[in-house]
């Protein structure tokens, strides 16, 4: 089998907050292979940004790596991850509009971000940042513009660009498009596609957006309260969700087709709970319409790779 | 570009007509010019050939104007002590409050912009906390009890320091300098911190929080997401984005420290034209009050356009809302 | 009552050691200065009282000449340190309340009127706001001194200096009032309620008066405490200038002007004690005040 790109092993994020202790991510583990795009969806709060900032070691006090180990090219990152910033895994952040450093031109922001990993001369440097450019999509006189003079999804696109300029091996997207419009989003998805399909790096796509994952992951992992519920094949996952909460996430989300029409918005009853009344079992007990009895002092392992439920023990036979 | 600098240019001059207008009807009105010059026994015509003299007898309009035109030409009337002309006084001593204030004003930025980043960067370090408590203490303070302080301290106990004046004072051309003598600039000392420390305080406490709010932002988690190293990161990113109010502020509190200099040259019996000012308002000498606001109000007014100029050529976002203003 | 006690503000205030600790100096401060007439021993404001023989006697010392003991010692003129301190004190809160209510009575009508009707009105206050504020408060502070001081004849320039005093600071520091309350003005003018008493028939004064200007008041009380802080700072400061109080009601900041010519003969209680008290209470009004305003700033929420 081939050495998976990334690996997160048990990895534990704790927040300390005036003497105690919150986890924020707890005890996760998760692979990411080469030229793939694995999605991790969840709603907000669930910790999905956090294994993202975790992964490049951008975690600030009062947060911090309690327990795990993450490995990039079988090396250890979570110690340091400074070597491996940009040059083999990259970040996209939410919101484009505060993304860019407002005062620099794009081209010189993109210069930068290439000579710092590629001894190049300027003029080189900025020859390749006009290529970049070509490739998401922006036309490459306007390198000299300031970052106000683009619209918001130009922004990200200058973002991935940037992202793009280090040649990394992995792009960690946090919530690329939920700051954009609907049409705009297609297209910062398809170009993610695409570059993952040419340039083969592998990319992990962080969203609450079940159609954003639909549309262009191959695998998915569902985090719920900092730990992960389900995680398969796309296709998998979604035509058939194992775990209540996925399928509740499925079942919710909004289709335009004629049957679900006529009915209102499906909703799972309840919210996730705050860090603070984390249910000691299983942490979708409390909504949970399947549950069983041991779900409520018991936290279930990850079955079969895949499934984190009692209802998928092997002794149990699912209701 | 240039219509903004003129749009600029010619606001600053209608503040300063209305500032002068302001300062012509002090001039004018309070107090009686004649009978400061004349003395309470003058005859009723020598008073009234005094006034046909002085022009006091023309419409105001003509008057006013003529307040103006004369400003300009430096010719601020006469002091109604001694009657010398007002100008002079205030030219001779214009060169030590500005040593003072320049002195006070790189003392203030210098200082509170590094222990201002300082504190950002390293939070919770010893040397960090100890800047922020007596930081307050330097807000709390009013500036004479500072200087009246320093002075116990430095000059009184340890005799480090001299307690008042300038000392030797080397003079180039009009100008007379103490920084070219050693007594001058220990004399320089104590008054710059008394002048400068609350700038300072000031100064610090804007750029610490400015550069924690951009610390804070996208734009400096992207660069170090993308590999930057946090010297780069700091210098190019995050330094010239809390330039634009921290020049701001800085460029106001010249102002300011030019009007506390009246403040501290009391204490310290500095020879500027704060302690002129201030020895006006307590003789109710009306012509050197009216010019003293003349001038401070010119300063201040281009200090503001400066400030304002400053800030449209470093952020390009502005200069495209006021062009956009036009069309 | 109760509801003070049960509220946010109460709840942040009891566990803020900073504000309890401050807002207690402050306490003493003003109410030591209000019974001024009970603590102190003597009252230095009358001349009668005073012997010059007792100048200069150290604190706690027996005087060489008449035997007495002043708990702080005595300055040039033979005042007792310590009820000139609490006299003076009384000074300078008068001073500071009345110019603060000057300043707030000026501030807020002005900005009602400037958000409230617009146009040109508001137009004008706000430019003469802002070219007034280009100006540091004590300058404008000392200009409208000597300015006040010029219009009046001279016999009765001693006997007015407090009011003058009162005025100027009061005149420097209306433009924060105006500028808060006419921002919530015109916030509030675009409000049903006010749309409602304009349809009934209100006039725009009664509309101003009962309905908007009730809604506007919260943030002018902060405002106030701060103006307050600066208000007394700025007497201390003019009086140390010489501009401030008359010279025969010294109030802190003359004493400390008193105390600093005779540093150097070694009389350093003169200094010391006044200082020692402007020091803490300014600080106690900074901390107090800093800590009202990040309490009550909704954006920290």
């Amino acid at each position: 089998m081939q050495t998976p790109l990334l690996q997160i092993n048990q990895l534990t994020v704790t927040l300390k907050k005036r003497q105690a202790l919150f986890k924020a991510v707890d005890n996760l583990s998760l692979t990411v292979n080469k030229g793939e795009i694995l999605g991790l969806v969840g709603e907000s709060g669930a910790g999905k940004s956090m294994v993202g900032s975790a992964i490049m070691g951008l975690i600030d006090k009062p947060l911090f790596i309690s327990s795990g180990e993450i490995y990039f090219k079988k090396r250890r990152i979570d110690t340091n991850a400074q070597p491996f910033r940009g040059a083999e895994i990259s970040m996209i952040f939410q919101d484009p509009l505060v993304s860019l450093n407002p005062l620099r031109t794009i081209g010189n922001q993109l210069v930068e971000t290439i000579r710092t990993h590629i001894p190049l001369s300027k003029s080189e440097a900025l020859e390749r940042a006009k290529k970049l450019l070509e490739e998401v999509g922006i036309d490459p006189a306007r390198i000299n513009a300031y970052p106000h003079t683009f619209s918001g999804g130009m922004r990200q696109r200058v973002v991935i660009a940037l992202a793009l300029a280090p040649e990394p091996s992995l792009i960690i997207a946090d919530e690329p498009t939920t700051a954009l419009d609907v049409s705009v989003q297609a297209q910062i998805l398809d170009l993610l596609k695409q570059l993952c399909k040419d340039r083969g790096t592998s990319i992990i796509l962080i969203t609450h957006d079940m159609g954003v994952i639909a549309d262009t992951t191959n695998r998915v992992a569902v985090l719920y309260s900092g730990r992960l519920a389900e995680i398969g094949k796309t296709y998998d996952v979604l035509k058939n969700p194992r775990h209540p909460y996925t399928k509740g996430l499925v079942a919710a989300t909004p289709q335009i087709n004629g049957a679900s029409l006529k009915n209102k918005l499906f909703q799972i009853p309840g919210s996730m709970p705050d860090l603070n009344s984390i249910p000691a079992g299983c942490a979708f007990y409390p909504r949970c319409s399947q549950a069983v009895s041991r779900c409520e002092g018991e936290r279930p392992p990850l079955f079969d790779n895949r499934i984190a439920c009692w209802l998928f023990d092997k002794g149990a036979k699912p209701k | 570009m240039l219509i903004i600098i003129f749009r600029r240019l010619l606001q600053a001059i209608l503040v300063l007509l209305f500032v002068a207008l302001i300062s012509f009807l002090i001039f004018r009105f309070v107090g009686n010019p004649v009978e400061s010059l004349l003395g309470q026994e003058a005859t009723v015509a020598q008073r009234a050939a005094l006034e046909e003299a002085l022009g006091l007898n023309d419409p105001i309009h003509i008057q006013y104007a003529d307040f103006v035109w004369r400003a300009l030409h430096f010719d601020f009337g006469n002091s109604y002590r001694g009657a010398l002309p007002v100008a002079e006084p205030i030219l001779l001593r214009l060169p030590a409050t500005l040593e003072l204030a320049l002195t006070s004003a790189i003392f203030a930025l210098v200082f509170g912009v590094i222990a201002g980043i300082y504190t950002a960067i390293n939070k919770g370090s010893f040397l960090t906390n100890f800047i922020l408590s007596s930081s307050l203490i330097g807000v709390s303070l009013p500036t004479f009890l500072i200087g009246v302080l320093l002075i116990w301290i430095f000059s009184v106990e340890l005799n480090w320091l001299p307690s008042f004046g300038r000392g030797e004072v080397v003079s180039l051309g009009w100008w007379s300098t103490g920084f070219l003598t050693s007594s001058g600039l220990k004399s320089l000392i104590l008054p710059s911190i008394t002048l400068g420390l609350y700038q300072m305080t000031l100064i610090m406490r804007l750029t610490r929080s400015e550069m924690l709010e951009v610390l804070r932002q996208d734009y400096i988690r992207l660069p170090r997401a993308l590999g930057l190293s946090s010297k780069q990161i700091y210098v190019f990113h995050a330094l010239p984005n809390i330039l634009i109010p921290v020049i701001t502020i800085t460029g106001l509190q010249l102002g300011s420290i030019i009007a506390f200099a009246i403040i501290t040259e009391t204490v310290f019996q500095w020879p500027g034209v704060g302690l002129l000012f201030i020895n006006a308002v307590y003789f109710v000498d009306i012509p050197v009050m009216s010019a003293y606001l003349l001038l401070v109000g010119f300063t201040f007014v281009i200090i503001n356009l400066i400030v304002d100029l400053l800030y449209l050529a470093i952020d390009p976002r502005l200069r495209d809302t006021e062009l956009r203003r036009e069309a | 009552m109760r509801r003070f006690l049960q509220s946010d503000i109460f709840y942040s205030f009891r566990y803020s050691p900073v504000a309890i600790v401050s807002f207690v100096i402050i306490l003493f401060i003003i109410l030591t200065a209000i019974f001024a007439d009970l603590i102190a021993p003597n009252n230095p404001f009358d001349p009668a009282s005073l012997n010059l023989m007792n100048g200069f006697t150290p604190p706690m010392q027996a005087n060489d000449f008449t035997g007495e003991i002043f708990l702080m010692g005595t300055d040039d003129q033979g005042r007792d340190l310590f009820s000139t301190i609490l006299y003076g004190l009384r000074i300078s809160l008068f001073v500071g309340v009345m110019a603060v209510m000057l300043a707030m009575l000026l501030g807020v009508m002005l900005g009602l009127v400037a958000g409230f009707v617009g146009g040109w009105i508001d137009s004008f206050i706000m430019r003469f706001a802002d070219i007034q504020m280009t100006f540091p408060s004590i300058l404008v502070a000392m200009l409208i001194y000597g300015v006040a001081k010029g219009i009046l004849p001279p016999e009765v320039r001693y006997e007015m200096s407090i009011a003058v005093l009162i005025i100027s600071i009061g005149l420097s520091e209306w433009v924060p009032f105006a500028r808060t309350v006419r921002g919530s003005t015109l916030v509030e003018k675009e409000k049903e309620y006010i749309i409602a008493a304009k349809m009934v028939g209100l006039s725009r004064y009664q509309i101003m008066i009962r309905h908007i200007l009730p809604n506007v008041l919260s943030p002018v009380l902060v405002i106030a405490t701060i103006t307050f802080a600066l208000a007394i700072i700025a007497e201390a400061t003019l009086s140390f200038l010489g501009v401030g109080v008359p010279t025969t009601k010294p109030s802190l900041g003359t004493l400390i002007r008193i105390g600093q010519d005779f540093l150097f003969s070694g009389e350093w209680w003169i200094l010391f004690f006044p200082a020692v008290t402007l020091l803490a209470f300014a600080l106690s009004i900074n901390l107090f005040g800093d800590w009202l305003r990040d309490t009550l700033n909704p954006k920290l929420k």
